[in-house]
């Protein structure tokens, strides 16, 4: 007992308040949207009721498409992480495993490209696509495929550069095999690569998934109505400046919305890890 | 083989249906005069058949279609960046110098001394566009187009009971459901009156009568008022001056090449240096304690979590669910938490504290968000490097007699810093340009907007420049442009340092 108290309490306490601050404002947001009042304002730290009125007004209120703004988030950040892991892991195959004159400058131009955070030529983004929009209504400003457009511009750097660090961790021997049977390049890309590399390109488009999901600055400047939102763009909307008013179908939204986000971390822990200390932080 | 034939015939559909659309586009560039776009259209046509239609690059199969985005979509708006910021591209110098001059032509005139007005029915007369004017206390009414004037006789007229005409022969009135789509049209023409007079609409119903007063002289490329004889001319920052009067210029100028003006004056003038490094000294600051707070909790939990005991998998899935929620909704939470009247935060402390209207406590705040939201990555990532500190060297030290305190100074605490260096510098980089949490937490306030100030106390610089560029009545993109270059090539070389640091480290392993 005293050793366990000398060697193992500091640890317990260390613990027990992190979790402590871990948990305070997931605490706070899961019994407020328990609250009937849907108050911002915490009158007991210890939830009183259970009642579903924040959770009922998100699928009924006329003011807040809920399920509309989470459907354009799922199809948003689903085409993104598909059409880019695709796109991406053949130009890392490409990098991997073929040679070829500029690779190496290639490498160190995407490297380059990747570093400049989208943000910082967001005014020119915004002066490009309000042109696009002249001449093509349905891909420019304020339009959900040209956000589409613009989040696989952005996302094919980091991809590329997240899925050669994967694509060179596969051994070669069996790609190597099949072009001694005759397989072209692109046949060995499709036929072996892609099946070989499935689990690994479903952790990326997991991954690139919660990314864009995320995203919020783009979005804001985007989609500009109510419809066509995501669901970060609508619920900050939706409490910006209001917070006394619209807290609690704010809390339940928030909590809805973060379901799915937590669930897919939590079971790619393992691979989120390795693949930041592999030098990418997530936003 | 049939495999194969049918690989070929998706192929080739793929590519001619991607083809007719890129093409589509690029036609419709066209024609609305985006040489660029439609040129890059076309080269991406021409470069997808020239790659899948010849076997001449295969490399090129694979990195096509990430090229492309990769040029329209991060390049090209790099280089766009790149040329704005050496131009004057702000609100009242947006559009190109031709149409800068066709807007302060049609812009300039003046109403006649009487401020006479009429009132108007839109309509078209022999398919041209044309107004039907009553002057209804002189009983006289005209049909008045670009170049003629046709007077009527109120017999001729269909009248409403202000004696306004309806109609007239020869008159086509518009269909209500066009009016609001017509103001194009018709606003900016200048309808016949009499002498140097004019009509110019003023709304759907009404026109005033005015007469120019500034001609345009293409040879001399310079604007003349007619009536006081004044000259503006081009001052090469984009607009129309008159002598050296800087702030007697024509509205809208145009965006003109300055160079490096947008840089300089980040540098000279007073006015954009002052906030630039207020803003710049607390971006370091708010990136360097981050990853100092977040560093130092990650690892003591790490060290306090790297031995069996009871429970720690069940802290361990808790400490990690503030880096697994998405960051947008916790930021978003924590913003109702500091609220003044009704946050927790105040409710538990039992004070009133204006949290985000104080520069300190705001500072203090944004740290702590950041805290919470940033020490589940060090956690992890100290963990995994703790396990990856051989075991024999602290055996070893513990043989030699080190205390453990010793032990964690002299072996543990250097070797971690020497694992994690590449990491903290990443996130520092990452950190220096966290927009989301300033914008969402504080939108970089508290700040004195009646002073016209735009940076905040909380503005770290990538806010700063999205201020510039989308916050304030002033859209400067030309400067906001020049600062996110001097940024980018901060992060870079940050970056690079980093990346360099994990490149000895990994042949040292």
């Amino acid at each position: 007992m005293n050793r366990w108290l000398k060697e193992d309490l500091w640890r317990h306490i260390v613990a027990g308040i992190a979790v402590l601050f871990a948990l305070f404002p997931l605490y706070l947001v899961v019994i407020s949207s328990f609250n009937s009042t849907g108050s911002l304002q915490i009158t007991s730290f210890v939830p009183r009721e259970i009642s579903w009125a924040n959770y009922q007004m998100l699928f009924s209120s006329p003011t807040i498409p809920y399920l509309t703004w989470m459907k354009n988030s799922l199809l948003i950040a689903g085409s993104v992480a598909l059409i880019s892991v695709l796109i991406g892991s053949a130009s890392a195959f490409a990098f991997s495993r073929l040679s070829f004159k500029g690779r190496k400058s290639g490498i160190q131009v995407l490297l380059l490209v990747q570093m400049f955070p989208a943000i910082l030529a967001i005014a020119a983004v915004y002066v490009i696509m309000e042109r696009v929009q002249s001449f093509a209504p349905s891909i420019g400003l304020g339009t959900q495929g040209g956000l589409i457009l613009v989040y696989l511009g952005g996302a094919m750097g980091v991809n590329i550069w997240l899925l050669k660090g994967f694509v060179d961790s596969i051994p070669k021997e069996l790609d190597e095999a099949a072009k001694i049977d005759g397989a072209s390049e692109v046949q060995t890309f499709w036929l072996i690569f892609i099946p070989l590399a499935t689990p690994v390109l479903a952790v990326v488009t997991l991954l690139s998934f919660i990314g864009t999901f995320n995203e919020f600055i783009l979005a804001r400047l985007f989609l500009v109505d109510m419809e066509s939102r995501t669901i970060a763009v609508g619920l900050q909307q939706f409490i910006g400046g209001q917070y006394s008013q619209n807290w609690g179908p704010f809390a339940a939204g928030s909590i809805i919305a973060s379901i799915p986000i937590v669930i897919i971390f939590l079971s790619l822990q393992k691979y989120i890890v390795n693949g930041l200390t592999a030098g990418s932080v997530k936003g | 083989m049939v495999r194969g034939k049918l690989a070929l015939a998706i192929k080739v559909i793929v590519l001619a249906l991607l083809s007719a659309l890129l093409l589509l586009l690029a036609q419709s560039a066209l024609a609305q005069q985006e040489y660029l776009i439609a040129g890059f259209l076309y080269l991406a046509i021409l470069l997808a058949l020239f790659t899948y239609l010849t076997k001449k690059s295969i490399p090129l199969k694979f990195f096509l279609p990430g090229i492309l985005l990769l040029f329209a979509f991060v390049l090209s708006p790099i280089l766009f960046t790149v040329t704005m910021s050496g131009f004057n591209y702000k609100t009242g110098n947006i559009i190109s110098k031709e149409e800068a001059i066709l807007q302060i032509k049609n812009r300039a005139f003046e109403p006649d001394a009487a401020g006479t007005s009429f009132d108007i029915k839109l309509g078209t007369y022999s398919e041209k566009p044309a107004l039907l004017v009553s002057d209804i206390t002189t009983k006289s009414y005209f049909v008045s187009t670009t170049d003629e004037r046709i007077a009527l006789s109120p017999g001729q007229l269909t009248l409403n009971q202000d004696q306004v005409a309806q109609n007239a022969p020869g008159f086509t009135p518009l269909p209500i459901d066009q009016i609001s789509a017509a103001d194009k049209t018709y606003s900016g023409k200048r309808f016949k009156y009499q002498n140097e007079y004019f009509l110019s609409i003023e709304g759907v119903d009404v026109a005033i009568v005015a007469r120019q007063t500034l001609t345009y002289n293409q040879a001399g490329d310079y604007f003349k008022n007619i009536l006081n004889g004044t000259v503006y001319r081009d001052n090469g920052r984009g607009n129309y001056q008159a002598g050296n009067d800087k702030t007697a210029i024509l509205e809208p100028g145009w965006r003109a090449p300055i160079w490096f003006e947008n840089y300089s004056k980040l540098v000279t003038d007073k006015r954009f240096r002052d906030p630039l490094i207020r803003v710049f000294i607390w971006t370091v600051v708010f990136a360097a304690a981050t990853v100092l707070t977040t560093f130092a909790l990650g690892l003591l939990l790490a060290l306090a979590l790297n031995k069996p005991i009871h429970g720690r998998r069940i802290y361990r899935s808790i400490l990690v669910l503030p880096y697994a929620m998405p960051s947008v909704m916790s930021i978003l939470i924590w913003g109702g938490m500091f609220n003044t009247e009704f946050g927790a935060i105040n409710t538990l402390l039992g004070t009133q504290i204006a949290w985000f209207q104080s520069a300190n406590f705001a500072r203090f705040a944004i740290i702590l968000v950041n805290l919470w939201l940033g020490f589940p990555y060090f956690y992890l990532v100290s963990s995994g490097a703790l396990q990856a500190i051989p075991n024999e060297l602290l055996e070893a030290a513990a043989i030699d007699g080190a205390n453990p305190r010793q032990i964690f100074r002299k072996i543990t605490l250097p070797l971690l810093l020497q694992i994690l260096t590449p990491l903290l510098i990443a996130s520092f980089a990452f950190n220096f340009n966290n927009f989301n949490l300033i914008y969402l937490l504080t939108g970089g306030g508290p700040r004195n907007s009646l002073d016209g100030e735009i940076a905040g106390a909380t503005d770290i610089l990538i806010s700063y420049t999205y201020q510039i560029a989308f916050g304030s009545s002033t859209q400067d993109l030309g400067l906001a442009s020049a600062i996110s270059l001097i940024i980018f090539i901060l992060v870079a070389s940050i970056s690079l340092y980093g990346i360099r640091k994990s490149k000895v480290l990994e042949s040292f392993s």
